[in-house]
């Protein structure tokens, strides 16, 4: 503890240090169990009869599977139960679904095509895992071995093999409407012919395992009542109760999870891979079954956090101020979406960075290929763009000739400047932190820079939304039928302008007196009555759904992370038209954002924009 | 299903040994194997007799017992010349249970001990009585029969033997590559010198171009310019996790060059 310095000295005024927990070095909760070992993991709970399991896997990158044989691990000794993946209730899924983000596109056991190599394609039970994995091994699989991609750039050719039969243009569908995300704030052509100086970069970060020490696993074992308690490492427990009731087709009220030690999360325990073959390893078999990765699973087949390259361009003055920043940024979400479909949300929201710039364009995708699916990683979305902003802010110092602090403090965002995503900018601590790095880094800054601070300079016009140019590039499909440039409007037919002070207005749907009284119906596993489901009670389904804060971003809503520009928001279908400047009243949409209605016969576990 | 059985003397061990069996001497490697369901072995098997782990001075030879653990080795007088090298083997945990017998056996990238005794010209004695130069044993450790009893070498004098771990985490790293180099002078000239890289090729190999350039040679920068060009004659180093071919035959050279003329050390 005694390495935590506080700098009480800044900003003391906007602090209460009377509090007994904030701003104090405190123990874990968790500690005194995990140094003295009685911490029980989930691995500590034993079951007479314990079962093990294990996946097939698929060896190839890219295989369409022709069939199955698996006469020969059904006799082979030990085995109680090989899972196929017919055997699975609803054998498709998104993790986001719960949240009502993305298509179903991952099945827990693969049964038709493989798309990344370690994809499980049959599980076996049996009494030993050394029974298992020797039954796992005479599984016959017949694959025809498809060609596979695995670069990003490569995987947006328009003849480049399809990865995800669900995304067909290997990218995610944002909005309905753009294969990637669009950021559009002023304009960086204009910014670009202003500068004095171009500098552009392109930066690469591989895949990160999160190397839990305890690998990823569940124990599922049959309760009274038709229930079934699940042991598990997960990081979400509520969401891998929710993904394996789902899977089941199940009501969750049949499901008891116990989590609470991790053994080693990092963001690699969300994905709920576990838990629902455990369970219905137990529910088929009757007994207790364990299924946990082993080490070298865990590495190839755990998802880690995904690669990503960022291409960034920056128009610099000779003074160092950074007038326009234009990113094209790649997100390797391997085979299927997981969450990162949602780390790029959150990455756009953050560009440019902590800076204040005043023209900025991004366009970030989400692109699928055949390697392991990503997923979340401590501060996944942020970490390899800002990886790449700093490492090309050090680049336009050099450019410009500048001390690199110095060049940061000029650029840094102050409180009450519009942050490209259009929110206001506050408790921007990053001159602060700038000064204080220095000194701890005996790292010479000017007495200018020095004096400079978060607090003041900020606001007014660098308040305003500027005029901003659009632009409708890139729409779903359209890479697939023409190569077109990845760029922020490059290549784009119709542009667009809208003009300065556009702004979205929230949604705000009759919100719930306490935010634990959000039920969802479709999420409780109580199937509802023919009465209940009648035209009179929509408003039991809409109102508490529509999430007060989080709102994921579907386009007729006002997403408070980052919105697309304000004229395809506005007016989606509208081309060339869009330069009129600005309507009169800012856009309102006219109906607050509502799940979808569940209709007879249709699942009510498809996500997002099938439900509709 | 796996099982385990244990004999009294290393002759029945030896006898019990069929390919699906694996020896057991401190585990290091084969428990590893079977906490991580490696397939290719049904049976255990081991042995109780402890005068496997002996270290002892036999005709002018050190004769180390294939039971006897990098920690023995670093205890024992006798072997005080190698406990630099064991010392460097893996961590505590690891140097308490892995034996001599096992590193001899230890796959790409380990066998940095086995290294040493290669440089060392070490000679192999198994169950049967027989003995074999460690360097036919290593060529042929793939297909053996039959089980090891001992090592023996001869006690190198003053700084003859050399012996450098090159590893990206310290002090517990697995090897980029180790050399152990024994230099026998005569008259201040290196005479009958060997060089012997571990983890430059499928086990631990021996360099025997740069040993001819040394003979006869000073041991200074330019005398031993000739080895240095001819380092990686004869290895074959592979790509894994940490480190490319490429790059082992690109760095092997400045690694020998700094054992050599014992620069770098800490």
């Amino acid at each position: 503890m005694s390495s935590i310095e506080f700098r009480k000295d800044l900003f003391a005024d906007e602090r209460d240090d009377t509090l007994k927990e904030i701003g104090k070095p405190t123990i874990r909760q968790d500690i005194l169990g995990h140094v003295t070992g009685r911490s029980p993991y989930f691995d500590d709970h034993l079951f007479e009869g314990l079962l093990h399991m294990r996946c097939v896997r698929s060896p190839h990158h890219h295989a369409r599977i022709r069939s199955i044989d698996t006469s020969a691990a059904d006799r082979m000794p030990g085995v109680r139960r090989v899972i196929r993946p017919e055997d699975v209730p609803n054998n498709l899924n998104t993790l986001l679904a719960l949240i009502n983000f993305g298509k179903d596109d991952e099945a827990l056991l693969q049964g038709k095509k493989v798309a990344y190599v370690g994809e499980p394609i049959v599980a076996i039970i049996a009494e030993t895992e050394r029974q298992a994995r020797d039954a796992a091994a005479v599984v016959r699989v017949d694959y025809e071995v498809l060609p596979h991609v695995l670069d990003v750039e490569e995987a947006l050719e328009p003849n480049a093999p399809v990865v995800s039969e669900t995304y067909p243009n290997n990218t995610f569908d944002y909005h309905e409407l753009y294969d990637h995300q669009k950021l559009r704030f002023g304009d960086v052509e204009k910014g670009f012919a202003e500068a004095d100086h171009i500098v552009e970069g392109r930066y690469q970060m591989s895949p990160i395992e999160q190397a839990p020490t305890e690998t990823c696993g569940a124990i599922a074992a049959p309760e009274t009542n038709d229930r079934f308690v699940c042991y598990t490492s997960t990081q979400a427990l509520f969401f891998s109760l929710g993904t394996t009731a789902k899977l089941l087709d199940m009501p969750s009220s049949q499901l008891h999870f116990i989590g609470g030690t991790v053994g080693g999360g990092f963001g690699g325990k969300v994905d709920s891979l576990h838990e629902p073959l455990a369970v219905l390893g137990s529910k088929l078999t009757g007994a207790p079954v364990k299924y946990i990765f082993d080490r070298a699973e865990e590495m190839q087949v755990g998802a880690p956090r995904g690669a990503e390259r960022w291409y960034i361009k920056d128009g610099v003055m000779n003074d160092g101020r950074i007038v326009a920043r234009q990113f094209t940024g790649f997100f390797d979400c391997g085979a299927y979406t997981r969450l990162s479909s949602y780390a790029i949300i959150k990455g756009t929201g953050h560009l440019p960075g902590p800076y204040s710039i005043p023209n900025v364009a991004s366009n970030v995708y989400c692109v699928y290929t055949n390697r392991t699916p990503a997923t979340a990683m401590r501060g996944f979305g942020i970490t390899g763009v800002d990886f790449s902003i700093e490492c090309h802010m050090d680049k336009v110092a050099e450019a410009v000739g500048m001390n690199p602090i110095e060049l940061r403090i000029l650029n840094a965002y102050r409180d009450g400047d519009m942050k490209a995503h259009r929110r206001l900018a506050k408790n921007t601590a990053l001159i602060e932190c700038c000064q204080v790095a220095a000194s701890k880094a005996d790292w010479a800054i000017s007495a200018q820079a020095a004096a400079q601070t978060s607090l003041q300079g900020g606001g007014g016009e660098r308040a305003a939304i500027p005029e901003t140019v659009t632009d409708q590039a890139g729409k779903i499909g359209e890479r697939r039928r023409n190569k077109i440039p990845t760029a922020p409007g490059e290549g784009a037919s119709a542009k667009g302008r809208v003009a300065a002070g556009t702004s979205v207005a929230p949604i705000i749907a009759v919100p719930p007196q306490r935010d634990d009284m959000i039920i969802d119906p479709a999420r409780t596993g109580h199937r509802k009555s023919a009465a209940e489901q009648s035209p009179a009670v929509p408003s039991v389904h809409s109102a508490p759904i529509a999430p007060p804060r989080y709102t994921p971003p579907t386009p007729p809503t006002q997403a408070p992370m980052a919105p697309p520009p304000a004229a395809p928001v506005a007016q989606p279908q509208q081309q060339a038209a869009a330069v009129q400047p600005a309507a009169a009243e800012p856009y309102k949409p006219t109906e607050p954002f509502q799940k979808g209605i569940k209709r007879p016969g249709v699942s009510r576990f498809i996500s997002g924009t099938r439900r509709r | 299903m796996l099982t385990v059985e244990t004999f009294d003397t290393l002759a029945q061990a030896a006898g019990a040994m069929t390919p699906e069996s694996r020896f057991l001497g401190g585990g290091t490697l084969i428990m590893r194997g079977v906490n991580y369901g490696d397939q290719s072995f049904q049976r255990i098997v081991r042995v109780r007799d402890r005068s496997l782990r002996e270290i002892r001075s036999e005709s002018g030879r050190i004769v180390i017992g294939a039971g006897a653990t990098m920690a023995d080795v670093m205890a024992a007088s006798e072997t005080s010349f190698l406990a630099d090298v064991a010392r460097q083997v893996g961590g505590p945990a690891v140097r308490n249970m892995a034996t001599i017998g096992g590193n001899l056996f230890a796959p790409h990238p380990y066998g940095d001990f086995t290294t040493a005794l290669l440089a060392l010209d070490a000679s192999v004695r198994l169950s049967d009585g027989s003995e074999q130069p460690i360097e036919n044993f290593l060529s042929a450790r793939s297909s053996m029969r039959g089980l090891v009893a001992s090592v023996s070498v001869s006690r190198p004098m003053g700084d003859e033997f050399r012996f450098r771990k090159v590893s990206r985490v310290k002090p517990k790293g697995v090897s980029v590559m180790s050399i152990a180099v024994w230099l026998p002078r005569q008259g201040g000239r290196i005479s009958q010198a060997r060089i012997a890289f571990g983890a430059m090729g499928p086990t631990p190999l021996r360099a025997k171009a740069a040993e001819q350039a040394l003979e006869g040679v000073n041991l200074d920068a330019q005398g031993i310019e000739q080895a240095l060009s001819v380092a990686t004659a004869g290895l074959s180093p592979m790509d894994d996790s940490l480190a490319s071919a490429w790059y082992r035959n690109e760095v092997a050279p400045v690694h020998l060059r700094r054992v050599l003329l014992g620069e770098g050390n800490r």
